[in-house]
């Protein structure tokens, strides 16, 4: 079954001067969110972007995922402590993403942590969307 | 030219079917602790966030800036746009879960430039956002425009 999410903008005037508003979440759960051209490329200033909103729902993804992947196995996780850092360069593109986790996981070696977590980094839905990113990297370790 | 990094950390307690984690902004702060599940991302979202929904956000704020970066660029800045995103994700036989599309609306109020100006504007944009150029590699990308 397919499952839609939904998010709105309002932006106003040019992209240097002007500013936007990321209204609130469809779920409600955030917002509303300011957004600008100038907190998106140079200091955040309090402000979210696009890159950091990707970077939350790839480390989110990530984490469910590899949850998913722990409990399968028979090695539930007790805790796991994800992030993810998305790079952006203007006029190129997302160059990179870099995602870190680590995990307490009862009964499992660093070997099987390091494996589990590279399988959630390739299956989860949101580095399936982000696939064409030229470089994704994983730092996994057990806490 | 300058290259920018955003950060996000999640901390995640317990499996997947029962647990819980809790995503922060951690470069801007400008939201922390929002709370997800695995039930509220694929079912009812119960005023929980998730990583799509947060996705449905960056894309619509991503063709948003582009948009009224080729307004500009073609001499009629916006004076307002609204955009909204809608991301789609499904079960695709033999590859699990999967962002299958998104779907871009944009109204604009725009001095100075017409429908067919501001359509050719909304398509330039969709090949400038550099999401939208990552999310065409496995997905599909629609984009409608129209003044308001």
């Amino acid at each position: 079954m397919a499952t839609d999410r939904t998010a709105a903008v309002t932006w106003k005037g040019s992209l240097m001067e002007g500013a936007g508003t990321i209204h609130e979440a469809g779920s409600g759960a955030f917002g509303p969110l300011d957004v600008s051209w100038a907190s998106r490329a140079e200091d955040a200033n309090g402000k979210t972007s696009p890159e950091e909103l990707i970077a939350a729902a790839h480390a989110a993804c990530f984490a469910m995922a590899l949850s998913h992947g722990l409990a399968q196995a028979g090695t539930p996780a007790e805790q796991l402590d994800t992030s993810a850092t998305v790079t952006f360069q203007p006029g190129v593109g997302i160059t990179r993403v870099a995602l870190t986790v680590r995990g307490s996981v009862p009964g499992l070696d660093e070997a099987g942590f390091v494996a589990q977590a590279a399988g959630a980094k390739d299956g989860c839905p949101v580095s399936k969307a982000l696939a064409a990113v030229p470089e994704i990297t994983l730092d996994a370790a057990l806490a | 030219m300058p290259r920018i990094t955003r950060e996000a950390e999640i901390t995640w307690e317990g499996n997947v079917a029962r647990g819980s984690g809790a995503m922060t902004a951690a470069s801007s702060g400008a939201f922390t602790g929002l709370g997800y599940s695995a039930p509220t991302r694929i079912g009812n979202p119960e005023g929980k966030t998730s990583p799509e929904e947060l996705l449905a956000a960056a894309h619509g704020g991503c063709f948003t800036m582009s948009l009224a970066s080729e307004l500009t660029k073609g001499g009629t800045p916006p004076e307002h746009l609204d955009v909204s995103c809608v991301i789609t994700m499904d079960e695709v036989e033999g590859k699990g879960h999967q962002i299958v599309h998104s779907e871009i609306r944009a109204l604009g109020v725009v001095p100075g430039c017409d429908e067919a100006g501001f359509a050719q504007a909304a398509e330039a944009a969709d090949a400038s956002c550099p999401f939208s150029a990552l999310l065409r590699a496995s997905a599909t990308v629609a984009v409608t425009a129209s003044l308001s």
